[in-house]
Formats: structure tokens, C-alpha cells, sequence
């Protein structure tokens, strides 16, 4: 499926099951949303992660509305904790069909955002290992001389802030020696083709959620 | 179909960075078309300036210029000195599609240019991997297809071989003659002046704010004089000797397999030169002995195994001087940064009159107010070495220390690491692929090729 119209459809859902309290829709969009990801042949481990992390938040809210509340609410205790689980595993369901050169392509390309913005925040996730290499060298470029960077440790910060600076303000200039103009058309070499099939798609599951949403409580 | 000759004319040129210290003076310059110029002068000159200002890059980005630079409608791109740090995308071919894209190219010809460009520089396996995990020498081949992709009519780079082995350069040098022959402008700045003699058309050289063509003479002269072959001999050494690593069983792996060692020493006290191809893992041996990456197998030092001992001790006695020399400095300025040094001599061999002699020695005693990463690449590079020199660690693992130095400053840097060597009996290793003025003093040599570290003579 066309990852805008992918990320899109997950976000109206998103919004609308957060106005419209709906638990069996909740659950459902749950169990679909596992079978797809099952289908996709999810790694084991991620999905246990993707089971176990946000259970810790949903579990808090559960506990927050339903023990520690003064008027305890069953329905809504359980409404507002499975939706942590709607948005997370939603949001898997856009991952594991797509990486972020994919999604920035089809911005580009289908949403017409400013190449400035695809690109920007690409080479910027681009930057994430990166600086994440760099935080590791800075410690032991550290300890090598004498001196130790705790993870708290304001130099570190510094080091880091400094490695980014000076990253952004060369993939600017990398970026441009590379033909990139601000605001200047570009040709489209690896198309992301919108089809009929993705509006029909998002459409029918647009429809039944709403169905869902209004008949079920 | 014939081209009009076009020039690359500098006119009145001006340039500073801060408006007090001038880099080019009211330079007049004209570089011809269709041949191969190599840029060369001291350290910190300002040969990379140079280049961004043809590139257009300057002074949108950085310092103040006034002046004319006409470039004759030629499309131009530039390649930097820390490849590294010129990719927007995740892989080669991700970034070969987005530079093509930005030129408007469509697909068919993409699919040409592409070919092309990974048949011309040799990075078919390098395509699709990530550009992260590249070493600094692939990165550099694969900046070089970027370049061919865009089939742009002036090939700007600045030290393009800085961290290729023999082979690469010899081998990149021939097809940019290649490029020249085809019609194509290359202008390239370099501190190795090997390997041009039959390829270079005209030299230019950085003389005090201002570039002077050589004359054809003095251009043959300088070329021939590099050209020349030592012949290093090493010793072999004698396994009983005392070791500071031991490798056995030892295996490296960063996305594949890079070192299947069976067994080998490391002697103590000894100076050992590691060469290899680019990517062969020599800098991925470094992160194991620092700590940086797993092995898995044996690997120990002073029979201790490197997994089980402390960091913070482990890399009081074994510190490595990075490929890049930003990612040694922990401070803002030149004093600072030797100060924090200072603090961790444990002997008396660099004392404060012995490191003002050498920071005069390296011309860095002007520069001690300065923020460090405002040095120019020679000057960060040298002021690195001093730095981990006079925190006196007993093993130094030393990569690329020549790259971005001039034959000045090479000499200046090697007689330093000699002498701290002989004297303080240090244990060295030494990852270059510029032997000259290392072989001479090196005691052991070790290949690295096929996953394997071999002693050899010669």
C-alpha cells in the first residue's frame, strides 16, 4: 500500500477513536492489527516488544482509572488503556511496510511536501547512528584520556551537540555539492505509484471503523 | 564536434573567514579546461577553501568573499575531504538516486549513469550496503561515483585518496585521466604527489595567500622526485619475545567477516606498521583492542582477556589516535585541550618547556587561543598526535597519522613519534598507507588481506 496514504489512514483513525470511545472497535482494530502484522511475518521478538512495552503504560492507566480512581470505571479503565495498543501497533502495521526513504519518496511524490522536508528529515534520521557511534567514540576518546563521560555528563552533551552541528552544516553543503537546490524540481527515478487499490482500501477500512465506532459501545 | 576551450578564471579573488587573517589575497588565476590540475601547498593553506569556492559552496556557508570566479557555464561538483560526511542517504545507490533526481535525470538514463559510475569506480559490492558501516577508503570511491553519475564538467576533490591503499589510488588515478581524456575538467588537491608524473597537465602551487602555476619544469621535477621507489626491509620477529596482544581464535565480524586469526603477537616495546586494501577491517581491529566492538575467540593483553578488563583502566594503558581527528578532542581550545593532556603525564619526557618546543615545532604556538575545531585538517591532525603523545600511554594504536599532512609536516609528526617511541619504550601500532618517513623506523610489518594479519620483510 502507498505509505502516505498508509501513515494517513492510521493518523484519522488514531484521532477518531480518541474523540469517539468505542472499546469493541478498539479491540478489533487490536486483533487486525496483529493478524496483519503476523502476516507480514513480523520477527517473534518484535512483536513481543511491541506486546510488552506498552503494556507498561497501558497497564498504568488501567490502574490509575479503575484502582487508584475514586469512582472506578471498568469500561472506560479498559477503553483508554487499549487504545495505547491501537496506536502503537497502527503505527507498526505503517513500519513494517515501509522504511523512511519509502515514506519521504511518497510525501514528495504523492503529498507534494517541499523536497526540503522529505530530505531534511531523512538525512537527519540518516544522522541517528551516527551520533550514536559518536557518543560511544566520545566516552572512550574519554577514558582514554583520563577523563570519564557519564551518560549524565554535560560534556558528552556538549561533544554531541558539537558532532551535530557540524554534521547538519555539512550535509547542507553535502546536499547541495550533490546537485540539490532548494525549491528546484526533481526528476522522480523510483516512482511511488498511488492506485485505484489504495483508495478502495482505505475507504472500506475507513467505512467499517466508523460503522464499528458508532454501532458498538 | 569541437568545444570551445573554456577557462576557469579567478579574477581579484579575496577570501577570509573572519575578516582579519586573509586566506587568498587578490588572486588572479586561470586553470584550463579538460586537464588534469593538482592543487598542492602546505598544511592549512587553504587548498580546501579553495575548492568550496569553486564549488559555490563559499561563501554561502562560510566567510567572506569578494572578487569573480567564472567558471564558463560548466557544471561542477565537488568531493570532500571527509567523504564520510557528504551523504544525505543511506546507501550508495539511495544517494546516486537522489543527486540524480536533484539534475532532473529520468530513469533510463539513471539506469545508464548508474552502470556507469559503479563499473568505473569498482563499488558494485559497496551498492547496497550502508554507507555508516563503509570504511573511510570505500566511502571515498563511492563519494568518486557519485560524482561520475552526475557527469558534471569539473570533478572538484580535496585529498580524494587520503585513505585509499596503493592499489585504490593508483587505480582511481588512472580512470580520472580517463575522465580527462573523455573531456572532463579535474581539479584535485593532494599532499602524496606520487603517481601523477604521466597523468598531471598542470600543477599549481599555494604560496602565501596566493596559487602560482609551476612552470613545466619545476612540475616534472617535483612529480619525478616523487616518483621514486624505496625499498623498505622489515624484520621478522622472534616469537619468544614479549608480547603485549595475543590474539587466538580470534574473529571480527561488522556486517561480515573481517579477521579469522588463528594466532598472533603483537610484540612489546616495538614499532608495528598494519597495511591492507581499503575495507579489509584495519581500523575494525582498532575498535576490538579499544574495547569498542565485540570479538569473539581470544584476545588478550598482558595475558589478560580485552572483554573481561575495565574500560577505564584498560584505556589508560592503550589509547588509540582516531582516523579523524575531531573525534580526539574533548575540549574547545588549543590550551585547553593540552592542559587536560598535561594532567595525565605520568612521566617527566614531556615536560611544559618540552611541549612548548613542540607546539612551536608543529607551527601550533600561534593557534592556542583557537577553537579546535576551527583548525585546518593538517593542524587538527598534528595537534591530535601531540595531544595523546603527551598522555603517556604504553601501547598507542595509531591510524592514518599522515593523512591531511604535508611532507613538512609528515617529517615534523614522525620525528615526534620516533623519538616518544625509542625513549619511553612505548608499544606502537601503526595503521598507514603512506610508508614514507614511517617504514624507515618501523620494526615489524603486518599484512592484513584475506582475514588474516601476516608478518612479512619487506
Amino acid at each position: 500500500m502507498n505509505p502516505s496514504f498508509e501513515s494517513f489512514l492510521v493518523l484519522i483513525i488514531s484521532l477518531e477513536i480518541s474523540i469517539k470511545p468505542s472499546l469493541v472497535t478498539n479491540l478489533l482494530i487490536i486483533i487486525f492489527a496483529l493478524i496483519y502484522l503476523i502476516i507480514r511475518k513480523i520477527k517473534i521478538k518484535s512483536l513481543l516488544t511491541l506486546i510488552f512495552v506498552p503494556f507498561i503504560a497501558a497497564f498504568t492507566i488501567f490502574a490509575t482509572l479503575f484502582w487508584f480512581s475514586p469512582k472506578p470505571d471498568l469500561y472506560y479503565a479498559l477503553n483508554l488503556s487499549t487504545r495505547v495498543y491501537v496506536y502503537t501497533l497502527t503505527i507498526s502495521c505503517v513500519t513494517i511496510d515501509t522504511d523512511e526513504t519509502k515514506l519521504a519518496r511518497s510525501l514528495e511524490q504523492n503529498i507534494h511536501l517541499p523536497s526540503k522536508f522529505a530530505y531534511g528529515v531523512l538525512a537527519a534520521l540518516n544522522i541517528v547512528p551516527r551520533m550514536r557511534e559518536a557518543v560511544q567514540q566520545i566516552r572512550t576518546a574519554g577514558m582514554m584520556r583520563g577523563v570519564y563521560l557519564s551518560f549524565w555528563s554535560p560534556v558528552l552533551y556538549f561533544k554531541a551537540i558539537l558532532v551535530a552541528l557540524n554534521s547538519a552544516e555539512n550535509l547542507a553543503q553535502g546536499m547541495e555539492s550533490h546537485g540539490y537546490v532548494e525549491g528546484k524540481e526533481r526528476s522522480v527515478i523510483i516512482p511511488i505509484p498511488v492506485k485505484k487499490s489504495d483508495w478502495i482500501i482505505s475507504a472500506v477500512i475507513l467505512i467499517i471503523v466508523n460503522i464499528s465506532l458508532f454501532m458498538f459501545k | 564536434m569541437v568545444k570551445k576551450m573554456t577557462e576557469i578564471i579567478s579574477k581579484n579573488l579575496n577570501f577570509s573567514y573572519d575578516n582579519k587573517t586573509k586566506i587568498l589575497d587578490n588572486l588572479n588565476l586561470t586553470i584550463p579546461s579538460g586537464k588534469f590540475s593538482l592543487l598542492i601547498g602546505p598544511t592549512g593553506c587553504g587548498k580546501s577553501t579553495f575548492l568550496k569556492l569553486l564549488a559555490g559552496l563559499y561563501p554561502k556557508y562560510a566567510g567572506k568573499a569578494s572578487g569573480k570566479i567564472d567558471l564558463g557555464n560548466l557544471k561542477k561538483a565537488m568531493m570532500f575531504q571527509n567523504a564520510g560526511e557528504q551523504f544525505t542517504m543511506e546507501t550508495p545507490r539511495q544517494e546516486i538516486i537522489f543527486a540524480l533526481e536533484n539534475l532532473q535525470v529520468n530513469k533510463n538514463e539513471y539506469e545508464k549513469r548508474l552502470h556507469k559510475a559503479v563499473a568505473f569506480t569498482k563499488i558494485d559490492k559497496l551498492l547496497d550496503q550502508k554507507i555508516v558501516t563503509l570504511s573511510g577508503g570505500e566511502q571515498q570511491k563511492v563519494a568518486l561515483a557519485v560524482l561520475v553519475a552526475m557527469n558534471v564538467d569539473i570533478f572538484l576533490l580535496d585529498e580524494p585518496f587520503a585513505s585509499c591503499d596503493p592499489e585504490a589510488r593508483k587505480f582511481l588515478i588512472k580512470k580520472l585521466a580517463n575522465l580527462r581524456d573523455q573531456g572532463k575538467t579535474i581539479i584535485l588537491s593532494d599532499h602524496v604527489l606520487s603517481d601523477y608524473e604521466e597523468v598531471c597537465d598542470d600543477l599549481f602551487k599555494f604560496t602565501g595567500k596566493k596559487i602560482v602555476q609551476l612552470t613545466e619544469n619545476e612540475k616534472n621535477n617535483l612529480l619525478q622526485a616523487n616518483n621514486k621507489k624505496a625499498n623498505y626491509t622489515f624484520s621478522i620477529p622472534n616469537e619468544n619475545n614479549a608480547s603485549v596482544f595475543t590474539l587466538q581464535n580470534t574473529e571480527i565480524k561488522q556486517n561480515r567477516l573481517l579477521l579469522k586469526q588463528s594466532k598472533l603477537k603483537i610484540y612489546k616495546g616495538k614499532t608495528t606498521l598494519i597495511t591492507g586494501p581499503n575495507g579489509v577491517g584495519k581500523t575494525s581491529l582498532f575498535k576490538a583492542l579499544t574495547k569498542m566492538i565485540p570479538y569473539s575467540g581470544s584476545l588478550t593483553y598482558k595475558n589478560k582477556e580485552i572483554g573481561k578488563l575495565k574500560a577505564r583502566k584498560y584505556l589508560l594503558q592503550v589509547a588509540q589516535i582516531f582516523q579523524n581527528a575531531t573525534d580526539q578532542f574533548l575540549n574547545i581550545t588549543v590550551k585547553d585541550e593540552i592542559n587536560l593532556s598535561k594532567k595525565n603525564r605520568k612521566n617527566k619526557f614531556f615536560s611544559d618547556d618540552k611541549i612548548n618546543e613542540a607546539l612551536a615545532y608543529l607551527d601550533l604556538a600561534n593557534h592556542l587561543d583557537q577553537v579546535v575545531y576551527s583548525l585546518s585538517g593538517g593542524q587538527k591532525k598534528k595537534l591530535q598526535i601531540l595531544l595523546m603523545l603527551i598522555s603517556d600511554q604504553e601501547v598507542l594504536l595509531i591510524d592514518e597519522p599522515l593523512s591531511g599532512l604535508d611532507h613538512n609536516s609528515t617529517k615534523k609528526v614522525t620525528h615526534l613519534m620516533r623519538e616518544s617511541q625509542k625513549q619511553r619504550k612505548q608499544t606502537f601500532l601503526i595503521i598507514s598507507h603512506e610508508l614514507e618517513g614511517l617504514a624507515e623506523w618501523c620494526d615489524y610489518r603486518l599484512v592484513f588481506n584475506h582475514q588474516k594479519l601476516e608478518y612479512v620483510n619487506k
